[in-house]
Parts: C-alpha cells; sequence; structure tokens
C-alpha cells in the first residue's frame, strides 16, 4: 500500500463537566496524523499522548458497537468511522462535540436516557399471540422475500446519530425518534410478531406523524438503516392498517387528494381534510390573517392543464409494486 | 449495600442468557456492565453460530470436528453436552426474535466455516453476533420487572468470606460511587481480555475484567496460554475479516499469486483451522512470500459484486471506511491478531467454577469445550449453551444458599483505598504507558510461535510491569465518568491475566493447537494431554494440571 501522507491536524475538542464548571470550553490538541486516520484514533491518542482527563464513550472502533456517536463539524456521526483527512479538507478544522437532544454528562459523554426510553416504548420484542404458537422445536419459516421487507433495520446500532440529528427530537420530547420508529418498522414487517395491527393503530396517536420529513436522520445513519424512509413506510402502513384516524395521517391522505382533483393544493380544503371542521373553526383566526395578507387562498385554483397525465400518474402509484427482480 | 440473589457480571451474550435463565428460575437478578447491554462485544461476532441440523448433518460430526479442532484438549463430554444443545439453541434464538439469513425454502441458511465437516454454520449475513444480541436483549427486557440493570458500572472485586461468595464490589462510571453488591451467587460473563495483546481484532473494553477479579478471589484459572490468533484480520487496524469471508469462497494468496494455503492443509485449504491458517500466514511473510509491509492478500473479487455485498456487507464497510479499498475490486490485506482467549475461569459443563457460589460462563470461562483451539461459530453458540447453564446453577444455588451474605464497608474500602492512593500521587506511573507496554511484551514474547528464551523474557518483563503498577497514578480526580480510572483497573487486571498466560505457556512444552512452540514443534500427549490450571498465589501463579475427560474420541494427528 502507498505510504500515506501525514498532516497536523488540529482539533477543538468540547469540554464540560456540569456541576464542576460553569460553561463548557473548547481544548485546542495538534496531533500528526495521516489523512484516513479516524476521528477516534485521534482522540484516544490524546487521551494517551496529551490529556488523560478526555472523557468519551467507546469500545469496538469498528462501527458495530453504536458506543461513539458525536457531532463532528457539526454533523452526526460515529467517530471511528469518520477519517480526520477529509474532514480537514472541507471544513478547514475539526471540531468534536457532544451528541445533541441529550444531556451532557461530562465533554463528550452523554445521558441516552430518553433515547432508550424511547426505544422501550415501542415495545421492542416480538408479541406472541397463544392462538399462533411458534413451532415447536422447529425455527419458523420466512424466505429470502420477507427477509428482504426488514431493509437494513436490522443492521440498526443503536448509536443514536438519528437522534441527535433530528430537529423533531428537539422540538417536542414525546417524539419517539427515528432509531425507535425504524425498531419499530422492523417489528411491523416481521411474520413473527402478531401485533402488527396494534402497533400501528397506537403509534398514529404516539408521534408517528410529528416526523418532520427532513431526512436528517438518514443522512446521520452510519448504518444505512434510512430511518426517514422507514417512516414514509411505517405511515403507509399505518393508512393501511387504519385509514386517516387523526391530523396526521388525514393530512397525508387528504393532501393526496386534493392535489389530485386540479393538480394544484388548496389550501383551504387541506384544513377541513386534515383537522375537520372543527379544527378549520379552531383555526379561524389564523386563516383570517393569512387571507388579509394572501387573499388568493380562498379561492380554488383553476385545474392545471394535463390533468389527464396527473391522473395517470396516481393510477401508477396505486397500483401494487411491479416486481422488477 | 445494594441486595440481590444472583449478581451477573457481564452483558453480553452469555451475561444475559444467564441473566434470563436466573430471572425464569423465579431469582431476583443484578446485571452489572461496564457497557449498555447492545454495545457488548458479542455484537461484534461476524461469521455464525454451528449447529447440526437437517438430515445431511450430524451432531457426531459436529462433535469430532470440534475435539479434533481443539487438538484433543477440549472434554469431550462437554463438547458432547454442548453440540447437542446447538439445535434446540437456535431454534430458541430464532423464536426469541433473531434475523437469521434464510435459504430459498424458508429454513435457516447455512455456510461452511474452517474446521468443519459439514456447511453447518447458521447466520445472518456478517453480523450474527449483533442479530443474536439485539434479540436476546429484546428477550430479557421483556423481564425488566424482575432484574435490575446496573448500567455502565465497573467491576473490581467479587468478596468471598471463609470460602464462600458474598457479592461483588462495583463502582458507577456516572458518579465515581464504590458499591457492594451482596448476593450468594455470582456469574462471571464479561467477556474477552485480548486487550492484553497490541494488535487484537476486540473491542477496547475486552480487558478481562471478570476473569482477574475471579482470579483474585481464588479461582482456578484454566488453559490461559491458548490464546487464538485469528487469521484474517485488517493490516492497519486489527478489524476482524470473518472466516465467512473464505466460507463463501475467498482465498488467501502470497506475494507470488500463489494459493499458499494449498501447502499447508492440501485437503480443505483456506478453511483449514484458524491456528493452522494463522501459522501458514505468518510462515509466508518471514520466508519472504508477503507483501511489502508484511502482510498476505484475502481475495473476494471472484465472487462477484452482488455476492460480496449481500453476504459480507459489513465486510464491504470495514474495507471501504477503515482500509480504503473495495473488495468488489481489491484483495484484502490482512494478518493475524489475537481474537480468543480459549481459557479462562476453569468450569464444569454447569458452570461452576471451584469456588461455591462462583460461576463463569462465555469467553470469561474455560469449560472447556474449545480445548487448544476454538471453531469458527462454536463461540457464539458456547456464550448461549453455558451462559444458560450457568444460570440455572446460579439460580438453584442462591435458592440453597444458607445465610445472608454481606459485602461490609471495609470490603469497598478494599476497592476504593487503592483508588485513593492512586489519584493523591503526584508522581507515577501512567496506565497508557504500562498498558502500550504490556501489549508489546506481549505481542512479541508470547505470540503465535514461542520459545523458551522468548517466554522468560515475557515473564520477566511481565513482572517488571507489575511492580511499576504498583506505583500507578491517576492523573484525572474527577467523579464523573473518571476513564483514566478505569484504565487504571483495567491494566491491572490484565498484567495479572498476562502473567498467568505466559507462566502457563512456559511450562507447557509441546505444541497444540495455537500454542506452538518452535523448541517443541510436537504434540506430547502422554506428558500433555492436560488442563493447566493456575491460583493466585504470593509470587505469582502457581501451577497445577487436570485431567481431559474422554468419551469415544481416540487423540489422532490432526490434519486438514
Amino acid at each position: 500500500m502507498a505510504v500515506a501522507k501525514t498532516l497536523e491536524a488540529p482539533i477543538e475538542v468540547y469540554r464540560f463537566e456540569p456541576g464542576k464548571d460553569a460553561k463548557p470550553h473548547y481544548d485546542r490538541y495538534t496531533l500528526t496524523v495521516e489523512p484516513h486516520t479516524p476521528v477516534l484514533t485521534a482522540l484516544l491518542r490524546i487521551r494517551t499522548e496529551l490529556d488523560p482527563s478526555l472523557t468519551l464513550r467507546y469500545s469496538c472502533r469498528s462501527s458495530i458497537c453504536g458506543s461513539c456517536a458525536m457531532q463532528i463539524n457539526s454533523k452526526s456521526r460515529l467517530a471511528c468511522q469518520t477519517p480526520i483527512g477529509p474532514e480537514i479538507e472541507k471544513h478547514g478544522r475539526l471540531v468534536v462535540e457532544p451528541m445533541r437532544n441529550q444531556p451532557v454528562l461530562r465533554d463528550l459523554v452523554v445521558d441516552q436516557a430518553s433515547f432508550w426510553k424511547h426505544y422501550d416504548r415501542i415495545e421492542p420484542h416480538l408479541k406472541l399471540d397463544p392462538r399462533h404458537p411458534m413451532p415447536e422445536g422447529k425455527p419458523n419459516p420466512m424466505t429470502p422475500a420477507e427477509v428482504a421487507r426488514f431493509y437494513e433495520t436490522p443492521r440498526c446500532i443503536a448509536c443514536a446519530a438519528c437522534y441527535s440529528a433530528c430537529p423533531a427530537v428537539e422540538a417536542d420530547a414525546d417524539f419517539p425518534g427515528p432509531m425507535a420508529l425504524a425498531k419499530l418498522y422492523r417489528f411491523v414487517v416481521d411474520p413473527r410478531d402478531q401485533a402488527h395491527q396494534d402497533r400501528l393503530v397506537r403509534i398514529q396517536t404516539d408521534g408517528l406523524w410529528l416526523c418532520l420529513r427532513c431526512h436528517l436522520c438518514t443522512e446521520a445513519c452510519p448504518k444505512d438503516v434510512r430511518p426517514s424512509e422507514r417512516i414514509r413506510d411505517l405511515k403507509e402502513l399505518a393508512i393501511a392498517a387504519q385509514g386517516g384516524t387523526e391530523p396526521g395521517s388525514r393530512h397525508a391522505i387528504g393532501f393526496k387528494e386534493n392535489i389530485r382533483e386540479r393538480g394544484q393544493l388548496q389550501e383551504m380544503k387541506l384544513v377541513r381534510q386534515s383537522d375537520g371542521v372543527g379544527g378549520m373553526l379552531a383555526q379561524a383566526p389564523q386563516g383570517l390573517r393569512l387571507w388579509r395578507k394572501k387573499p388568493e387562498i380562498a379561492k380554488k385554483p383553476r385545474a392545471i392543464d394535463d390533468l389527464d397525465q396527473l391522473e395517470a400518474l396516481y393510477r401508477e402509484l396505486d397500483a401494487p409494486p411491479r416486481d422488477d427482480s | 449495600m445494594r441486595r440481590h440473589e444472583v449478581v451477573v457480571v457481564g452483558a453480553g451474550l452469555a451475561g444475559q442468557r444467564a441473566a434470563l435463565a436466573a430471572v425464569e428460575a423465579g431469582r431476583d437478578v443484578a446485571v452489572v456492565s461496564k457497557l449498555h447491554p447492545l454495545r457488548s462485544h458479542s455484537g461484534a461476532a461476524q461469521g455464525g453460530i454451528n449447529a447440526a441440523v437437517g438430515a445431511e448433518d450430524s451432531i457426531d460430526t459436529h462433535i469430532y470436528d470440534t475435539v479434533k479442532g481443539s487438538d484433543y484438549l477440549g472434554d469431550q463430554d462437554a463438547i458432547e453436552f454442548f453440540c447437542r444443545e446447538a439445535g434446540p439453541t437456535v431454534v430458541e434464538m430464532e423464536h426469541f426474535g433473531t434475523i437469521f439469513s434464510r435459504a430459498p425454502d424458508g429454513s435457516l441458511a447455512r455456510r461452511p466455516f474452517g474446521g468443519a465437516g459439514f456447511p453447518r454454520t447458521i447466520y445472518a449475513a456478517d453480523r450474527t453476533g449483533l442479530a443474536l444480541l439485539q434479540a436476546i436483549w429484546e428477550r430479557l427486557a421483556t423481564e425488566a420487572t424482575r432484574f435490575t440493570l446496573y448500567q455502565e458500572w465497573d467491576l473490581t472485586r467479587i468478596v468471598v468470606r471463609d470460602g464462600k461468595v458474598q457479592g461483588i464490589v462495583a463502582f458507577d462510571r456516572k458518579n465515581g460511587r464504590f458499591e457492594g453488591i451482596a448476593a450468594p451467587a455470582v456469574v462471571i460473563a464479561t467477556g474477552p481480555s485480548g486487550r492484553i495483546y497490541a494488535r487484537t481484532t476486540n473491542a477496547h473494553s475486552c480487558t478481562g475484567d471478570g476473569v482477574a477479579a475471579a482470579y483474585e478471589a481464588g479461582a482456578l484459572l484454566k488453559d490461559l496460554e491458548f490464546v487464538q490468533f485469528h487469521p484474517t484480520a485488517l493490516l492497519d487496524s486489527g478489524i476482524l475479516i470473518t472466516e465467512g469471508a473464505r466460507g463463501e469462497g475467498g482465498i488467501l494468496k502470497n506475494s507470488k499469486g500463489e494459493r499458499f494455503m494449498s501447502k499447508y492443509a492440501p485437503h480443505v485449504l483456506d478453511l483449514a483451522s484458524r491456528d493452522v491458517v494463522s501459522r501458514a500466514i505468518v510462515t509466508e511473510v518471514s520466508e519472504g512470500n508477503g507483501f511489502e509491509g508484511g502482510f498476505v492478500h484475502l481475495e473476494l473479487m471472484h465472487l462477484g459484486k452482488e455476492r460480496i455485498e449481500s453476504r459480507l456487507q459489513e465486510i464491504c464497510d470495514f474495507c471501504r471506511n477503515f482500509a480504503g479499498i473495495d473488495p468488489v475490486t481489491q484483495p484484502i490485506p490482512v494478518y493475524p491478531a489475537q481474537h480468543y482467549m480459549m481459557g479462562g475461569i476453569g468450569t464444569n459443563a454447569k458452570g461452576e467454577t471451584s469456588v461455591p457460589g462462583l460461576f463463569a460462563a462465555g469467553e470469561a470461562a474455560c469449560v472447556s469445550i474449545h480445548g487448544a483451539n476454538r471453531l469458527g461459530g462454536n463461540s457464539l453458540l458456547e456464550t448461549l449453551v453455558f451462559g444458560k447453564q450457568a444460570g440455572i446453577a446460579a439460580a438453584a444455588f442462591a435458592a440453597q444458599a444458607a445465610g445472608r451474605p454481606t459485602v461490609t464497608d471495609s470490603d469497598v474500602d478494599a476497592s476504593q483505598a487503592p483508588i485513593r492512593a492512586m489519584m493523591a500521587r503526584d508522581h507515577g506511573e501512567d496506565p497508557a504507558q504500562l498498558r502500550a507496554e504490556m501489549q508489546a511484551t506481549m505481542e512479541r514474547y508470547v505470540g503465535i510461535y514461542r520459545n523458551d528464551a522468548d517466554m522468560l523474557e515475557g515473564i520477566k518483563r511481565i513482572r517488571a510491569l507489575k511492580q511499576r503498577y504498583a506505583n500507578v497514578r491517576i492523573v484525572d480526580r474527577s467523579q464523573v465518568y473518571n476513564l483514566n480510572l478505569t484504565d487504571a483497573l483495567e491494566v491491572g487486571h490484565m498484567l495479572e491475566l498476562a502473567e498467568a498466560i505466559v507462566v502457563g505457556a512456559y511450562a507447557r512444552t509441546e505444541s497444540r493447537g495455537a500454542h506452538s512452540r518452535i523448541d517443541y514443534p510436537k504434540r506430547d500427549d502422554a506428558r500433555w494431554m492436560r488442563h493447566t490450571l493456575a491460583r493466585k498465589g504470593p509470587e505469582g501463579p502457581e501451577l497445577s494440571y487436570s485431567p481431559v475427560a474422554y468419551t469415544r474420541w481416540e487423540p489422532k494427528e490432526r490434519v486438514y
């Protein structure tokens, strides 16, 4: 292998011990590293060569234990999986901070209690029905196609990078977060689980629709679990299981039907579709304010020219998926 | 003082399975672990779990392969029990929710593994450990009201009084508090101690804390000199490349482009036993057939992109992220690295140790089923089979234990006082420096090929490090998540085990399985068909020996 060039890497690390330090500060360390040196290796070298008091979680150093998620140049990443060179190249610096959305215990170590609480809340275990016992002394049959329905959710290492990246978690402590919802998806597609319907009905009012669809979780996930896509799948499964039962799912269904009619969004109608007449009245003062600024919202938009093409598109999307394999 | 009926230390597969068994037996259980259970090193196991199921395979063949793989040092009665439990264990884990890879007919998929006469390794892509760890935690967590999890607590000692277990002392990383947890039965399931070596596939947390604490508490350690080096670890980082890569058809090549395993194992080639393949790689490199920098190539390219990316997904990520190469188009640079300790706390098949009330299971224990060399796919199985047995035995022991065990303030202080002294020093030894020197010593003097002079030097150096450890200093004085303190404790544990490894290895004047001496190249059944037992004495390990249990399998020369 080619001999790698080394670089002098300045590393700025967040330091804070609540109860002892008045506020956080950043310590700056300089190390000579190779461009492919992972951030974790550099942090451990800081611990052994420069400052043994630097505190972080780490264990496997091979992206399978989920311990070392942190903010690296403001992105939620695994330190063991993030090489230093490209970070310095792109940002001109390397700033390492604790994960977001979880209180700091010390330096890069955060309290993960809320993350695990949400994980427990989705009941992450097979729920069985005594009327359908497991086959005695034998594994359940499961085809490779059924295994494929899990997508990459079994790869989740519970590192919480998605939880750290999620603005909905930041906005609402009741939002289960991407990991818990991806885990829920994993049980909802498991042919051995007997509680799919109950799980889907419950999650409709238990945070599913609080997802903002920003996909930052999918960007943050080091294992390609793609939580936002699984949340989307959960929403579809929830509507299929129960229909539109509350504003979130009604909004999604309404949006789809709304656009289908004229090819343009009819905003007033969407409020009624999502929130019902009562909800519409409750939002009337806000609606009036909006109407003063933007009177056209009250008008029905005209239908677009190629409405037939849109209809064809809708029919295509409604049809059962073709097997492309 | 806290009080429970069974304390399980370690929350990987073995610890969790033990805890589940003890909970199911109705005991009040504590699970103490320095990591969240889902971050345990069991999750790093890649290749699979062995079970002879289906008409074409047989349990007898699994037993024979394991006995032969052990180089006839495994206890055959325990191995027979172990292989019979394999099928039910895998089925149980499937019922708990493990997502295994499947064959087109919906049955559990199987792949060939080293040293096995049949493709009997059941797997979940190349993350079988993670799949099992998730499933056992999902199952155990449903019993959350019936056990207490002490998460991110570090074990410092096992308290034994009048020959009886009283409980443990541990400290809570979050606040630095040392506390006693009293219990009549303690199960040690703290896993590996591979960080004794410089190059290891093991996680940073694999420091043998429970094994060292058991040794300190008077338990006999067994066969510690048998250290498995995995043939294919990534060159720079030592990150594991699963044997499943060869099971899927990967081949090893030297710098001349030769498939060199044909010289060392003409029948099974790249799928010979791990000790055989590791020695072959070291020999090739030392004879000048390695690549510059000292390594060989593991080639997967001929398997095709689709197969590599679906069956060896994690391996693809490791190679791309940690070595900057793409296994679909490029060979993987590999060299052996420490991987597994065949030895550990001596137990029988029920997990009982030489100390009443103390049990052990998983890699921390030595039953022994792996003897002098473990077969791939047998360690995940071991954690579950013997974790369950240890949990059952500990629960039964606790249910019948007379008297009320206590961990006194002075027991706690016995753990805390040395830490206070380490923190009070203005000058002293740096634990990280001691660790680095220990790791280099073990790598250089007690590695894959061993000899008398090297090991004598190794003993001398490890003992010198132990003396320096008496003056170790903790610089960080914080009570919160003090990793400097953890470093100091861990290196203390590892130095004790390092000494026991090298003293046992020096005494064993033969070559068997992973213990390979150039000055004694032959296996010597007349003198050495026996287990090494080490007890901690005032001057270091005191060795004794015990016979190997036989049932049906006569020792033969081991050829692959």
